[in-house]
């Protein structure tokens, strides 16, 4: 009879308990064929499993060759009950088989839905077991309009139980579990049944195949007459496997009829503990890691080992953590247990007692721990001779599609941004160079200065790119994926606003639009909280040069716009309070930022941008702890603009230039208020007259002290604008209309004469000519 | 002269937990038939439902003295049961008194036996002092004895609370070693001790705000276990309790006026918590925060104080107008650097949001 010959493990995916209870009971049944929940077409690289440099976490990568973007990731930590099960099966010589509908069919059908943007991301395969890859695959969590039966059954099993959750039900009676309990998979499969018996029948299509596909499998083991088949499957799809309640194979045929084919490859890729996470938005993904690691190894007494642990990583953070307190958060831990009417204390308690008693309350230290015990931070390993990962052979097909080969010798390329072909090849160039793979160098390939759309490489491969390339493949399986998805961790790990706005004129450069986006917000968001008013300051130039300008490859810089709107009013809510109390050093980088922001304000010339700032300014030159030069450059800035009038600022300039005012201060105030714009001055009569009256007002003393201040802001100008200065100084005097021909109100304008440029304006302008 | 008009009972002002919830803790004690550590008045699990609130199984009604999570109670009871000592750590405002009373209450019946905190709180308070008196008059003699709340703790076995242990100077706070570790307070003078008794434990309260102003030491901090109280999770939680405890506190002043709207007690709760957590309630947007604390007991005074406001001197309706003077007060409380904190709050999430116009404009006439 069949149902004697097979026996299944219903098992929980990355359950250190299941794997335990795996072990033992295959050890105890001595199977003769293994048919395991997994990919068949990773059949071939199975045999990699068992390798000596073959070290989890790891995952079975299956992709279509053509379309490395179409791929599905199946992890395995060394705790996962199907990594014990195919190690078992090859150790032990026992044919070992995946039983899952191949991705062959998946990924096909993937293709013929990919009209939709929403069907095209890489994990939208979509099924628990595997997980997501780079940025653009969001969304993987089932959707909510699925039936609660089949989106959480462990759920209401443990709110039968009184659980709050799911995980922490499976994890009290299975994971923690210690002793040996084969039954546990007979109880499983038990209340599995009960569940699927009154959960509503399932109507989702690729479900209904996925089983199809393994009872088929199953049915030709039988056929081929192994006599202890075990079957290591989810606890979910346990019950439909029933040997004694198996459906006749014409029903899972017709299921299985006009699936769509594709050819795939597989291949292993390193893995991390971080993305084996949950919270990496991997569906079957684990809440914590490391925990479950520790549950995995020998030790007998959990608690202990696991707030020793605490306790060192605290340590090794300078940390105070002494054994006592490990004594006492075991014991808390424990009366934690008692409390809550459990046998011994789980991860819950222990978090809590060493959060209590080893932190003091305080969340910060305990952050640490989350990511060194609780997620853990072990990186995979796969042997070298593992076949290639998608993101080489995307580069490949991109060297031959730009044709820029890869060589070891020194080659130097002038790219022209106007051709298609070079701005791919630029594009290329940038992203890799993002990813850490510097293959090409710009700085480095000299300058023609033939223009904006010029772009200058020098390009030499070296062996050691091709290992950078498979650390960058965690990234995505193309380069566009791969250096999008870096850009983004990079931007979560920057640390000022500065590197921000400098990754993002390289994501321009690169041309990733998914990841300026990011950077953008990421930018509006930092830009909201810093209350470093000259980081801000130093942040827009740049940010309005993109906006005004975008650059040669068109890309859409209104994104952009948001940003220096808020920017650029916190800047003018925080400028006038940032300009109190500062030394000269301070305020003399202070007056260049403000020089350079006006500046990109003029540029952005947005209305009422520009009405913040010089109201800001106006609350600068009012306020009276603030830095002279700043406050001269105010009343500058304010003038240029015509917002102030020529009385206001007669009596501005008398105020502060008042023999009561300290020389150096006044000294100071009028750097700042004249710095480089001698042409001005010898244009602005009002400016020109007020300077003079003061300077005329010293007496020989004053002036001997105050001139050699005087005199830097003087020397800044041109020979010829202080040859002017000098000449008119000389004919001596307030003058009302010194040169002349400056004013234009001044008599001596010749009408005559500008007439005669009035024709051939008009003729210019397509007018008819004045009478 | 008629002695017809009765004289009346002073009324207290606030009672102690143990007599205020006296029906609650006698219903608890009555159904609750787990295992009680010695000298406990209650199970932990009891303390816990006491603290929470529930319906027991003789259907005795226990109303939530703590609004917030479970588990840290949870923590806070099973750290009580150990022989380690509590220490509440939270920004004002956070019930940590509130729940150290509760608590005292609920595992010894009494919560009277307390020494608060100060600069110059003293040795004595917390060991023992003299009856100069009797000392002169009969030498030194326990009789001449004076015990402080912490002694008659131990050898009673109660809860002794300690209010704001960090402004107590350190010298004075290291006295508490020897009594949570070695559970003895030695008498020199009299050469003989004090002994704790079982169910004896020490519940202190700290603010964190108030950090460095007498840190713990090492030594003091690893005998307590510290259990932090945050501000309350959600606007909900917070929007309850001020509702609650407003409408109690109005009561009690006898203040006049309709009970204020929730729609107000909602933005004034949103606000704080908004600047509190420097982001919008939406996650969309980043704030500065401000230096203060803005915690719900600051955001009940602004409630509280608009509606005395509205009620003298408006028409009893509490609007944007009465509460926009001290929301900017309690906001603003560095002149320099939260004032900009509180312009750009309003200019930025204020401004934008369609029903909250007038608070806006109420609160920009006050800058």
């Amino acid at each position: 009879m069949s149902s004697e010959r097979v026996h299944i493990f219903g098992i929980r995916h990355h359950g250190p308990g299941s794997a335990r209870s795996l072990e033992r009971a295959l050890e105890a049944l001595q199977p003769d064929c293994l048919l395991i929940e997994g990919p068949p077409d990773a059949e071939e690289v199975l045999a990699l499993a068992v390798h000596a440099e073959m070290e989890p976490p790891v995952a079975l990568l299956v992709y279509v060759p053509d379309e490395p973007r179409r791929a599905a990731f199946y992890p395995f930590a060394g705790f996962s009950p199907e990594w014990r099960a195919i190690r078992y099966g090859l150790q032990q010589g026992v044919p070992t088989r995946f039983m899952d509908l191949p991705q062959w069919h998946q990924l096909a059908g993937e293709a013929e839905n990919e009209g939709e943007p929403s069907e095209e991301t890489s994990g939208k395969s979509g099924d628990e077991e595997t997980a997501v890859v780079g940025g653009d695959a969001a969304d993987n969590s089932p959707s909510a309009a699925e039936p609660i039966f089949r989106r959480d059954p462990l759920g209401l099993l443990a709110e039968a139980a009184g659980f709050s959750d799911g995980e922490r039900w499976w994890d009290y009676l299975i994971e923690s579990r210690r002793g040996n309990c084969t039954e546990v998979f007979t109880a499983v499969r038990e209340a599995m049944t009960a569940l699927r018996d009154d959960a509503p029948a399932m109507d989702d299509l690729r479900e209904l195949r996925r089983e199809a596909y393994m009872r088929k499998t199953l049915r030709a083991a039988l056929k081929e007459g192994f006599e202890r088949i075990a079957v290591v499957c989810g606890a979910w799809h346990a019950p439909a496997l029933d040997p004694a309640r198996l459906p006749p194979a014409a029903h899972d045929s017709s299921v299985l009829a006009g699936l769509k084919k594709v050819k795939t490859a597989a291949a292993w890729s390193p893995w991390t503990y971080d993305r084996l996470a949950s919270g990496s938005g991997y569906g079957a993904g684990v809440v914590s890691p490391a925990w479950y690691e520790l549950l995995w190894s020998d030790e007998q007494d959990v608690a202990v080992h696991w707030l020793t642990r605490v306790a060192q990583v605290m340590r090794s953070s300078d940390l105070d953590a002494s054994p006592a307190h490990v004594i006492e958060a075991v014991r808390l831990a424990e009366s934690l247990a008692a409390m809550r009417e459990r046998p011994l204390p789980g991860l819950e308690e222990l978090d809590e007692a060493a959060l209590s008693v080893l932190c003091n309350g305080q969340q910060g230290p305990m952050a640490l721990v989350r990511r060194r015990l609780i997620i853990g931070d072990r990186l995979g390993a796969i042997p070298a001779e593992a076949p290639m990962a998608p993101l080489q052979r995307d580069l490949l097909a991109l060297q031959k599609r730009l044709r820029l080969p890869a060589t070891s010798e020194i080659k130097k390329y002038d790219l022209d941004l106007r051709k298609p072909n070079d701005l791919a090849r630029s594009c290329l160039l940038h992203r890799l160079n993002l990813l850490d793979v510097p293959w090409g160098d710009s700085d480095r390939g000299g300058r023609g200065g033939k223009g904006t759309f010029h772009e200058y490489w020098q390009v030499q491969w070296a062996p050691e790119l091709a290992v950078k390339l498979i650390e960058a493949s965690r990234y995505g399986n193309t380069i566009e994926a791969a250096a999008t998805a870096r850009v983004k961790q990079a931007c979560d790990d920057a640390a000022t606003l500065a590197e921000l706005t400098e990754l993002l004129a390289h994501a321009l450069l690169a041309e990733l639009p998914l990841a300026v986006k990011s950077l953008v917000a990421a930018i509006q968001r930092r830009a909201s909280v810093a209350s470093d008013v000259p980081q801000l300051m130093a942040a827009l130039p740049a940010l309005a040069r993109t906006m005004r300008y975008g650059n040669v490859r068109q890309t859409d810089a209104t994104l952009v716009g948001d940003v220096i709107r808020g920017v650029v009013e916190r800047i003018c809510i925080g400028l006038p309070s940032a300009c109190h109390s500062l030394n000269d050093d301070a305020a003399g980088d202070l007056f260049t930022l403000t020089i350079e922001v006006g500046a990109a304000l003029d540029i952005l010339s947005d209305e009422g941008m520009l009405a913040a700032w010089y109201d800001s300014q106006r609350s600068i030159t009012e306020q009276s702890g603030v830095h002279p030069l700043l406050r001269g450059r105010a009343v500058r800035t304010l003038h240029d603009a015509g917002r102030l009038e020529a009385d206001q600022l007669h009596r501005v300039l008398a105020l502060e230039l008042s023999p009561a005012v300290a020389r150096t201060a006044a000294a100071a105030w009028i750097e700042g208020f004249l710095r480089s714009s001698g042409l001005v001055l010898i244009h602005d009569l009002t400016l020109w007259n007020a300077v003079n009256a003061w300077v005329a007002s010293l007496s020989g003393e004053a002036f001997t002290e105050v001139l050699p201040l005087l005199r830097r802001t003087f020397a800044t100008f041109e020979t010829a604008e202080r040859r002017q200065m000098g000449e008119r100084v000389k004919r001596g005097g307030p003058s009302t209309a010194a040169g002349g021909a400056v004013e234009p109100a001044a008599s001596g304008f010749n009408y005559e004469r500008a007439a005669q440029v009035l024709p051939l304006l008009a003729k210019l302008l397509g007018r008819e000519a004045p009478p | 002269m008629s002695s017809t008009k009765k004289k009346e009972l002073p009324v207290i002002l606030r009672e102690h937990a143990e007599s205020q919830f006296a029906d609650e803790l006698a219903a608890l004690a009555e159904t609750d038939d787990r295992q009680r550590p010695p000298n406990w008045k209650l199970s932990p699990w009891a303390v816990t439902t006491y603290l929470m609130g529930g319906t027991l199984s003789n259907g005795a009604v226990i109303i939530p003295k703590y609004v917030g999570s479970r588990r840290l109670m949870e923590i806070a009871v099973a750290t009580l049961a150990t022989d380690r000592a509590l220490l509440l750590l939270g920004v004002p405002g956070t019930a940590k008194t509130w729940v150290s009373e509760h608590l005292a209450a609920a595992v010894s019946g009494d919560s009277t036996l307390l020494v608060q905190g100060t600069a110059g709180t003293a040795e004595e308070a917390i060991r023992y002092g003299w009856n100069y008196a009797m000392l002169l008059a009969k030498g030194p003699s326990l009789d001449a004895l004076v015990p402080s709340p912490v002694m008659r703790a131990m050898t009673e076995g109660r809860i002794a609370r300690v209010e704001e242990l960090t402004r107590i100077p350190s010298d004075v706070q290291d006295t508490l070693i020897t009594i949570l570790s070695e559970k003895t307070l030695p008498i020199p003078e009299l050469n003989t001790e004090a002994q704790a008794t079982k169910g004896f434990n020490v519940i202190a309260t700290a603010n964190n705000r108030d950090k460095g102003v007498n840190e713990l030491s090492s030594a003091l901090k690893r005998r307590f276990n510290t259990v932090v109280l945050p501000p309350p999770a959600t606007v909900e939680e917070e929007v309850t309790i001020v509702q609650q405890r407003v409408a109690s506190l109005g009561r009690a002043l006898e203040l006049p006026g309709d009970a204020p709207a929730i729609e107000e007690i909602r933005r004034i709760v949103t606000i704080f918590r908004e600047l509190r957590d420097g982001k919008t309630e939406d996650g969309k947007m980043k704030l500065k925060s401000p230096s203060g604390t803005l915690s719900t007991a600051e955001a009940i005074s602004v409630v509280n104080s608009g509606v005395a406001l509205a009620a003298h001197f408006g028409d009893g309706r509490l609007k944007p107008v009465d509460v926009a003077s001290s929301l900017t007060g309690a906001i603003i409380k560095d002149p320099v650097q939260d004032a900009i904190v509180w312009k750009e709050y309003l200019e930025t999430v204020a401004k934008e949001r369609d029903d909250w116009k007038a608070l806006y404009r109420a609160c920009r006439e006050t800058l």
